[in-house]
């Protein structure tokens, strides 16, 4: 059982999973947005910061470009990497430079790479854009080659004197900084995506343990059901007033009643049980005291006149008759030893032995017989058994006819079953007999037992076979016994 | 007790330079409270405010009255300001005291003594890494003067040029002054300019002082010597004060603090003009400017008058 307390594919590990997965995104989607808007602030602060470095630098450098003042230009640039301060630790100044219109270098931060009175050095399609970009600018602009390690964004501020145009500062700013945060804050979400993965999980976990335990042993409870043990399903406990708790409630009410209803029932089975017996001590009593009464008259009778030869020539078949018949009734009470005893075997045509005892009983009445063996030779049946089953019922509807009608036997094969049916057109068995119809000593008739149609049931129900009576009143009834072939061969 | 002289020293400068009027100095008067004007040139480390504050106090003391030292970015506007007697004296350099002037505004009070010497050189020097052994390596590259009145920064490299086979404007593709020579030999550390000029004192000051700047420069030539650059008085200055300021400069070896100063300013002393000290620098500009073909600079003044005693 402990094996089935989990479930790859159960409600436990859905919901688990579930919220999970909810709590998992949550967090993830807050994170991302955080970084997102962080991000996108810190680039806003950065471009501000170039177009502000540069403008500091432009200011100046209109008066120094009239006078060709070169090494102005590259002090001022130099003075503009010394006024960020170390604790701006997010401003790496890359490179500045101040370009003529035409694009060439008046002064660069990197001289020995881009010296004075030349283009700047462009060594690849980004630098050239960004070259081609900034000598467009008639305002202030922002360039930039995408963030990542070793990116970087530009402001470039045009220098103007006179409204006319003298070229423009480039002051390029790493995004390294931004980039490492960024990076950092992708770490921290993931890490804190992770927690809250671990922590949906094992509150998922609980939760969900919590909600499919009364489920569970619910379950328990309906396959003990299913294996029969009703009396012993262990009650679900309640945890909680809620929904699975008024489940759990009803489930451990509904277990109660059907266990009180199994322990009724066991009850009534019993009970019946002694009623049953009671009826055949009843019946044994009542068959055996009747005969006994007489022949203890005769033997009375006898004792009294023991020298009257007329008494014995007529009292001894009296009690000789009397004997039989509380032989027969052992006998018949007695019938699972005899059918335990018999055993011997032999094909369907052994059923046709009947016949003929049959038409002597419906000798001198207005009675048909129609009979009708469709079972093919090779059909083996327990003879002795099965000519007891034909021969009570045949007798019982001859009995019903009383001297007028139809009896019809017939027998056939279907699928793996035998078929034996005796139809009459008697009078019908009324509906308040027919659930006394198979008890023993039960009769409606005035010399009859009360066993023959009790034997036949004992004989049917040994051989796993099934008796059906279809029956109404004026019409006659119909005994179907459904055998299954192979126990026939037993 | 040092932190307590730097302070009378701040508190003495900035008292006399509010009360002095540079109107009041052009009267010549020997008020002692009048404060003598010290302009000083790209030839010296300017850089060092304390320092110079304390050796203006030093002269205070030596000479009875206030002296301050105006520092200004080129020769040029401490020429004009001796001119208009903004300035009583001055330490400019060797080329602009062998200048023409009419009438003559200044005197020659002394000279620096380096090296045991009143001489130094002019370095041309390149960055460290650089393939370039000669002047001739520098043709089309980009060069940086110190200033255009400037015998070590300007004139010298400028007389250089005069041999080489094209025009000395465009033998370099570029080139540009940064009005001072320590200034110079950042732009070739930093290798914005591919060579330089400089003053051999100073470059050597640097060394002793910056030498992570001037380790990253190589020299690639070295100058004939020059008369160091001099201390010029305004003629119009009363031979009074001249002569005091001449003694207090000249007599600093003989004070320890006036040693120290001496010390600080990598100087053994300072001394007397020799003859014609100037006169290698007089030819050099007399070339130079024949090649620029303006005649009035064609004439040069020839025998600067020299501070004596009377």
């Amino acid at each position: 059982m402990t094996g089935r307390n989990f479930f790859p594919g159960g409600l436990s590990v859905k919901f688990a999973l579930t919220i999970t997965a909810v709590v998992a995104g949550v967090a993830f989607t807050i994170g991302a947005v955080t970084v997102t808007l962080d991000l996108q602030r810190f680039q806003h602060e950065l471009e501000n910061k170039a177009l502000l470095l540069a403008h500091t630098v432009a200011v100046t450098a209109s008066e120094d470009i009239l006078r060709s003042d070169s090494w102005s230009l590259y002090k001022s640039l130099r003075n503009m990497t010394n006024q960020i301060p170390k604790e701006m630790y997010d401003t790496r100044i890359l490179t500045g430079m101040i370009q003529n219109p035409e694009g060439i270098v008046l002064a660069h931060l990197n001289p020995s790479e881009n010296p004075i009175g030349m283009q700047p050095f462009l060594p690849n399609d980004l630098e050239e854009r960004l070259f081609i970009a900034s000598k467009k600018a008639l305002s202030p602009t922002i360039l930039n080659s995408g963030i990542s390690l070793g990116g970087f964004l530009e402001g470039v501020v045009p220098i103007y004197s006179d409204e006319k145009l003298l070229g423009v500062v480039r002051v390029r700013l790493s995004y390294d900084e931004l980039f490492l945060k960024a990076q950092r804050s992708i770490l921290i979400i993931l890490g804190l995506t992770l927690a809250m993965v671990i922590l949906g999980s094992l509150l998922g976990g609980t939760i969900s343990r919590r909600i499919t335990r009364p489920l569970r042993a619910m379950t328990e409870g309906i396959e003990a059901v299913g294996r029969g043990e009703i009396s012993n399903i262990k009650p679900v406990p309640v945890y909680q007033d809620d929904e699975l708790g008024v489940l759990a409630l009803a489930f451990n009410k509904m277990a109660k009643e059907m266990a009180e209803k199994k322990s009724l029932e066991d009850q009534i089975a019993v009970s019946e049980k002694m009623v049953a017996l009671g009826r055949i001590t009843a019946g044994v009593a009542h068959e055996v005291n009747n005969p006994l009464a007489g022949m203890l008259n005769c033997i009375d009778t006898m004792k009294q006149h023991p020298d009257d030869p007329e008494l014995v020539k007529r009292y001894l078949p009296l009690i000789d008759k009397g004997l039989t018949r509380i032989k027969n009734i052992v006998e018949s009470l007695l019938i699972e030893l005899r059918i335990e005893e018999a055993h011997g075997l032999d094909n369907s045509t052994s059923l046709d032995e009947l016949r003929g005892i049959v038409e002597s009983e419906i000798n001198g009445c207005n009675i048909d017989l129609v009979w009708e063996n469709h079972l093919c030779d090779d059909v083996i049946l327990n003879k002795r058994r099965v000519q007891q089953i034909v021969l009570n019922l045949l007798k019982n509807s001859i009995q019903a006819l009383q001297d007028k009608g139809t009896v019809i036997f017939r027998t056939f094969q279907k699928d793996e079953y035998v078929i034996l049916e005796v139809s009459d057109n008697g009078p019908g068995i009324p509906a308040k007999y027919k659930n006394q119809l198979f008890d023993p000593f039960f009769t409606t008739k005035t010399n009859g037992t009360g066993l023959g149609l009790w034997i036949v049931y004992r004989l049917v129900e040994s051989m796993q076979g099934v008796i059906e009576v279809e029956s109404e009143l004026g019409m006659g009834t119909q005994f179907r016994v459904t055998l299954p072939a192979i126990e026939m061969s037993i | 007790m040092k932190s307590w002289t730097v302070f009378l020293c701040l508190f003495v400068f900035l008292s006399t330079s509010t009360s002095g009027s540079t109107r009041a100095e052009e009267l010549n008067t020997t008020n002692s409270t009048e404060t003598i004007r010290f302009g000083l040139t790209a030839v010296v480390m300017r850089e060092n405010l304390r320092f110079l504050d304390q050796w203006a106090y030093y002269l205070k003391k030596k000479i009875g009255q206030p002296v301050e030292f105006v520092r200004r970015r080129s020769y040029r506007e401490v020429m004009d300001m001796l001119k208009t007697g903004s300035l009583d004296f001055a330490w400019i350099c060797g080329f602009p005291f062998v200048h023409k002037r009419d009438p003559e505004f200044i005197k020659l009070l002394s000279v620096p003594i380096y090296n045991g010497k009143p001489l130094y050189n002019s370095y041309i020097i390149v960055h460290k890494d650089s393939p370039y052994q000669s002047l001739d390596d520098l043709k089309d590259k980009i060069f940086a003067y110190s200033d255009p009145e400037s015998n070590s920064g300007f004139l010298y490299p400028q007389y250089l040029l005069l041999n080489k086979s094209s025009n000395k404007d465009t033998f370099f593709r570029h080139s540009f002054f940064t009005f001072n020579h320590a200034e110079t030999v950042e732009a070739i550390a930093e290798q914005f300019a591919d060579g330089g000029a400089v003053d051999s004192y100073i470059w050597d000051y640097m060394k002793e002082f910056r030498p992570e700047v001037t380790d990253k420069t190589r020299i690639i030539n070295t100058s004939p010597a020059f008369g160091f650059p001099p201390i010029v008085a305004r003629v119009g200055v009363d031979l009074e004060v001249v002569w005091r300021m001449k003694n207090a400069i000249m007599e600093m070896n003989d004070d320890p603090n006036g040693r120290k100063f001496l010390d600080g300013l990598k100087l053994d002393g300072f001394g007397e003009a020799p003859p014609n000290l100037f006169e290698n620098i007089r030819q050099m500009a007399l070339k130079v400017q024949n090649v620029n073909s303006k005649p009035n600079l064609a004439s040069l003044n020839t025998s600067a008058n020299s501070v004596t005693k009377e």
